[in-house]
């Protein structure tokens, strides 16, 4: 039995270096792989082809041909997968299908499919405004289109068992996952935030079946220790879209005396918040589970009157006890900026310190944002010191 | 849109400087007149809308109330240099200057309105005051969102609902994106775009249902037929008149068709609008009889590519007229606004309404974008292609870099130069200068290997 360590430095490998993963099942297996983009790509359909299904990642070097192809003032993100596309690192993918209606994601998707003449990307757009009724139907027939294209590519039929069968294997995994945040919350297992991170990038870009049996084991060896340890800090963070921030920065941020005991991190709760039914048609389910996911853990990509992430934020903090707040904000990700001042809004209303940190691709400056995150901590401190737990009973707006 | 016209060199103005049409003054003073109107519709008891994103404006002109287009207020601050306290009062609300600058103003004078007319228990205030031009929107009684292409464009009127404090109707046209999944798909064509017709029409008789519902009465479709009418007149005669300037050396340019965006774009369709269009038309046909040209030494035919930098306009068009560039056509003017007429049916206008609406510029593949391109620069003599670079804007800037190689595959000179839709700060004259320096050079080089 591999110790918990030795599990999180497998998946480390593999959230690290995800196509070799895949070129290794694909060489395994003889089947396809299939790239697909954030954030509301339902993976249980390529599973369900037979495929495996990657949520394509940001690569870690450095952009270089990509710029030829995609501007600079677009986010690290879609800069990264035009540069993958132009480098040659997205050879291992057989074909890349998207949903979500993003602009930028779809300047990058065009030209990766300028580049990539003989990798088809298909979009099946998934409408964002979720207040009418006549979008739900309109999302199940992307979900049929989807299952229809993919049925064409892989030469196969997918049967409402098959994704049935797809959908409970994914539902398991996020539970598994959302049992470790569970844990987390209650102070009954330390896993920083760059583990977690490891923990849920990996799923996506795994076979799920390997990575809940790896979960499993991991969940069964880790020890029960106990311990932030009294003296710190309790912090949420909150957004950074499409794809994971750097670990060094979240090492960083706990570094300086801080514990991170929840997010809602695309490549963190966000991601894993959601089961899809598993009673009914399963295409139902599917697109059922779109709609849900931005009623749990609400997303400013989305147009919806009936929920606010800020709500959702302020009861988040109440539920894990966090007393601060740091929003990851991807470098010109504009559903994010313009959700921000809402965000800003409530925190300060409710009296929870927060910070706003701007990643980009590559190069964060480290030593800078330590003094920022410190002066957030203290200023955690400060309140605590005034009112001893200032995060616990708040009352989101009504 | 009213335009600041500003000599770039102003020794060089009298010489070079481009030759407008008188006639587009016409719109300046229609559209000012426009906006005047609008400022006082709360003291005229007139229901007001504002809308974002498609010339929906026809069924809000049926519906008989008053309409305000988020982004053209935005772009006539711009191009009158009074976004500034839009834009601070965004700033201090707590957007980051990254974010479409369209948004970033209009959103800022959202903030400056509500101040001014709403309390926050939402009770009016008529008296209030609205000294600067960015707060003088009258409050809005609904919202209509119809952003074709743009993501973002969406979003930021749930923004402006939240502003509002949730408290006004907000309706969504949603639009899918023209990819082009299927090898059926082409400009007009493909079971893509019959599908993507039928769904926002479908939405457009929502949106009616909606709109009589804010009003409590119906929707008049003889006025909507009437409008689509003038409309579709006012098109016609807008696309005869550019074709007019194929002429060599041209007659007008693309910049006068720049002025001439906004009428077409969001005023009432109506007899004054054809007008408006016939006198263009007929200022340019009677400079082909007398052999008037926009620019007196025209040496080099550009098109550009991009949304327009509103702050710098008439900069832009005298900085290439002293360059002997005619600017020639556009995406931004030429495949945009009402510009496939053919498809309205004035008798049964909801269907052709709704594939306008998806012919936005920006909601198309790069693949569509550079065959429209590369169509009008084959009809225009286009010797190389200017792309504007729209550092806040994704929509417009989404494939210019695809586009541009085409357009070189096909011999076109190209540059690039970085700008912004509605704020300065991003545009510097001397990358413009210099870029734009080097093109016509490459083009002059061309030319003398050519000969």
């Amino acid at each position: 039995m591999p110790t918990s360590e030795e599990i999180l430095a497998r998946l480390a490998r593999i959230a690290e270096d995800p196509n070799r993963y895949a070129e290794a099942w694909k060489k395994a297996r003889g089947r396809k792989v299939i790239g697909t983009f954030p954030m509301n790509f339902p993976l249980e359909l390529v599973h369900a082809a037979g495929a495996l299904p990657v949520v394509v990642q940001e690569s870690g070097q450095p952009i270089t041909l990509g710029r030829t192809l995609l501007f600079e003032f677009y986010c690290g993100y879609t800069r990264s997968l035009t540069d993958q596309a132009m480098t040659g690192q997205m050879e291992v993918f057989d074909a890349f299908f998207l949903v979500d209606h993003c602009v930028a994601l779809l300047g990058a998707a065009d030209a990766m499919r300028f580049e990539l003449t003989d990798k088809p990307i298909f979009l099946a757009q998934y409408m964002a405004s979720m207040d009418e009724a006549w979008n739900v139907p309109e999302i199940r027939k992307q979900i049929d289109l989807l299952r229809a294209q993919l049925e064409e590519f892989c030469g196969v039929t997918i049967t409402d068992a098959a994704i049935a069968h797809s959908i409970r294997l994914y539902n398991r995994n996020r539970q598994l996952l959302r049992h470790l945040y569970d844990l987390r919350r209650a102070g009954r297992i330390r896993i920083t935030a760059g583990q977690m991170q490891v923990l849920v990038k990996s799923s996506m870009v795994m076979d799920v079946e390997e990575h809940t049996s790896l979960l499993a084991d991991y969940l069964a060896a880790l020890e029960q220790e106990n311990g932030f340890g009294e003296d710190l800090v309790k912090l949420h963070l909150s957004g950074h879209f499409c794809h994971a921030p750097p670990i060094a920065l979240l090492d960083m941020i706990e570094s300086c005396g801080a514990v991170v005991v929840d997010d809602d991190l695309f490549a963190g709760f966000r991601y894993i918040s959601t089961d899809v039914p598993e009673t009914g048609d399963p295409a139902d389910g599917l697109t059922r589970w779109y709609f849900d996911r931005n009623t749990n853990v609400p997303c400013s990509t989305q147009a919806q009157k009936t929920v606010d992430w800020e709500t959702y934020l302020v009861k988040s903090l109440e539920k894990s006890g966090a007393e601060g707040v740091i929003i990851l904000m991807a470098k010109f990700c504009e559903p994010h900026m313009l959700y921000y001042p809402e965000l800003r809004k409530e925190l300060d209303r409710c009296g929870v310190p927060h910070l706003l940190i701007e990643t980009e691709h590559l190069g964060l400056p480290l030593e800078q944002l330590r003094t920022r995150v410190e002066a957030l901590l203290e200023r955690v401190s400060r309140g605590a010191v005034a009112s001893p737990a200032p995060a616990r009973h708040l009352q989101p707006h009504p | 849109m009213s335009l600041l016209i500003q000599p770039a060199n102003p020794k060089l103005m009298a010489a070079n400087a481009v030759k407008r049409l008188s006639s587009t003054r016409m719109g300046g003073a229609m559209v000012k007149d426009y906006w005047d109107r609008l400022f006082t519709a709360r003291e005229r008891g007139a229901q007001v809308v504002w809308y974002n994103g498609a010339a929906v404006n026809p069924i809000f002109q049926a519906a008989g109330i008053e309409w305000c287009h988020g982004e053209a207020f935005g772009a006539r601050l711009a191009a009158m240099h009074q976004e500034g306290p839009a834009q601070r009062t965004g700033e201090d609300y707590g957007y980051i200057n990254e974010l479409c600058s369209y948004a970033r103003t209009t959103l800022g004078c959202a903030v400056l309105t509500k101040q001014a007319t709403v309390s926050d228990d939402g009770i009016s205030l008529p008296g209030a005051e609205q000294d600067v031009l960015a707060s003088r929107l009258p409050a809005p009684d609904f919202f209509v969102n119809a952003y074709a292409g743009c993501s973002t464009g969406q979003q930021w009127d749930e923004i402006t609902y939240r502003i509002f404090n949730k408290k006004l109707p907000l309706f969504k046209v949603s639009y899918p994106f023209l990819w082009g999944n299927k090898p059926d798909h082409g400009y007009l064509r493909g079971q893509e775009w019959e599908d993507a017709s039928r769904y926002v029409a479908q939405q457009l008789h929502k949106l009616i249902e909606f709109v009589e519902f804010q009003t409590g009465r119906p929707l008049d479709w003889e006025v909507l037929r009437e409008a689509m009418h003038y409309i579709k007149r006012a098109s016609q005669l807008r696309l005869e008149a550019m074709a007019l300037c194929r002429a060599k050396p041209a007659p007008a340019t693309f910049w006068d068709w720049i002025a001439s965006i906004a009428p077409i774009n969001f005023l009432p369709g109506n007899q004054a609008l054809v007008d408006y269009f016939a006198g263009v038309k007929a200022e340019i046909e009677q400079r082909v009889i007398d052999g008037v040209t926009a620019l007196p030494n025209e040496r080099y035919r550009l098109a550009f590519d991009g949304i327009m930098n509103w702050n710098k306009v008439g900069w832009l068009a005298n900085k290439f007229a002293e360059n002997d560039a005619a600017v020639m056509c556009g995406r931004y003017t030429h495949s945009a606004f009402w510009n496939e007429p053919q498809l309205i049916d004035e008798d049964d206008p909801i269907l052709g309404m709704a594939q306008h609406y998806l012919l936005c510029p920006f909601n198309h593949s790069a693949k569509i974008l550079g065959e429209l391109l590369l169509r009008d620069c084959e009809a225009y003599g286009i010797d190389g292609v200017v792309f504007h670079a729209t550092r806040t804007c994704r929509s417009a800037s989404n494939g210019q870099m695809v586009v541009a190689q085409m357009a070189q595959r096909a011999g076109l000179q190209t540059m690039f130069f970085e700008g912004d839709v509605a704020d300065a700060a991003f545009y510097k004259d001397a990358i413009l200068e210099s870029r734009l320096e080097a093109m016509l050079e490459a083009i002059d080089a061309r030319r003398m290997t050519a000969a």
